[in-house]
């Protein structure tokens, strides 16, 4: 019997990453940081936007790229992917755009 | 998330490092600026250029911002100068740094540099200027906008502020609104202790100011010209007082060149080992 593809198991390689299992996972740490502003009823997905829908403050994504360092490691860097971007990109950055980010990352990292 | 006690009071602090491990070539402390800012305003700006440029990062959020403690009171220049020299001292940070000071952080880095002109090896003002009598006059005026039109008819100029700047500018606003209210900030930034020509004569290290062609804090060059030794300015046009935002790669540039003027780096395109 094999374990599920998206279950940790003890071997070296970890599962393939994959959009939903990282969304998965940046949804929670969007939820452990919003629960301190006591926002009931957040729904997130790939559009939902840092800014507009969450009303994430930009001092929140420095402790998301805590939490984002604490789960992936070095490759992930929350604070180099960003420091690329126009202030406008900033301000629409998506869930979705992060997670592409993630996969992307992991997926070289695998690689390597 | 990595806080600091300096005494009774905890600072938030992101500090980052060069690539690998590697020993850093020097410190550099990045300073944000009044009620609306914070460390996140360098973190995802310069801040990862400067690491990687070999320089150990050293932000925090000032007391009331951020996710720094807020206590009620103790918001002069002076304490803020207080808490960033107790931060350093806890972080053993002792030798010269470089510091960096976006608009109201360039008047607590100019403090700090004319405290301890030893403990400065480059000083970078971002739309900023030493704590004089004229700077008192403006920030006292900046200061009583927000605390009578926010902290007192606070519904009707967020309603304001959301119609005609966006629900982005309307949040900061509220929030720049609570400090206000909630502290003694107000009152204490304005009864700030200034600085004298002597003491501002007192910072030999080099220092630049780089500015939004669009804002008219660039009117202040021609004083710090007249006093101090060494005095850069760097004019970035198409920008306002958001700057450090809006053109974080450019004023980053700037910095770097200022502390490799200095020698403490590699000139750039060499590699950092």
């Amino acid at each position: 019997m094999t374990a599920a593809p998206h279950h940790r198991t003890t071997t070296d390689t970890p599962p393939p990453a994959t959009e939903r299992t990282v969304l998965a996972e940046v949804t929670d740490m969007l939820l452990t940081l919003l629960d301190g502003y006591g926002t009931d009823d957040v729904e997130i997905g790939m559009e939902t936007t840092f800014n507009r829908d969450l009303e994430l403050e930009s001092i929140d994504l420095v402790a998301l790229a805590g939490l984002l360092q604490e789960r992936y490691g070095e490759r992930v860097n929350l604070a180099e992917f960003v420091a690329g971007m126009e202030f406008d990109e900033i301000i629409d950055l998506t869930v979705g755009r992060l997670v592409g980010y993630v996969v992307a990352r992991l997926d070289a990292a695998g690689a390597n | 998330m990595a806080t600091v006690d300096i005494g009774g009071l905890r600072l938030h602090v992101q500090r980052l490092g060069p690539p690998g491990g590697a020993t850093p070539l020097g410190t550099v402390v990045l300073v944000h600026g009044l009620l609306t800012d914070s460390l996140a305003s360098y973190y995802f700006t310069v801040a990862p250029a400067f690491a990687a440029a070999g320089l150990d990062v050293v932000m925090y959020d000032l007391r009331g911002h951020g996710r720094s403690d807020r206590p009620r009171s103790g918001y002069t220049l002076d304490d803020t100068i207080d808490d960033l020299e107790a931060l350093l001292a806890r972080l053993g940070v002792t030798g010269p740094v470089h510091l960096v000071g976006n608009s109201y952080g360039g008047t607590v880095a100019f403090g700090f540099a004319a405290r301890r002109p030893q403990r400065a090896a480059t000083l970078t003002l971002i739309e900023s200027e030493p704590a004089t009598a004229s700077w008192t006059a403006k920030i006292a005026e900046a200061l009583r906008q927000v605390v009578t039109q926010l902290a007192y008819d606070e519904a009707a100029a967020i309603a304001w502020i959301t119609a005609h700047r966006g629900p982005n500018t309307a949040r900061l606003a509220r929030s720049a609104a609570r400090l206000a209210r909630e502290t003694t900030l107000g009152v204490d930034i304005p009864a700030s202790r200034t600085l004298t020509d002597t003491q501002i004569r007192s910072v030999r290290c080099p220092v630049l100011g780089i500015y939004g062609g669009d804002s008219a804090q660039v009117e202040t060059v021609p004083a710090q010209r007249a006093l101090l030794a060494d005095f850069r300015s760097v004019v970035l046009p198409g920008h306002e007082h958001s700057v450090l935002v809006e053109a974080g790669a450019a004023v980053g540039g700037r910095v770097l060149d200022l502390i490799r003027s200095t020698g403490a780096l590699p000139r750039e395109g060499a590699s950092v080992r």
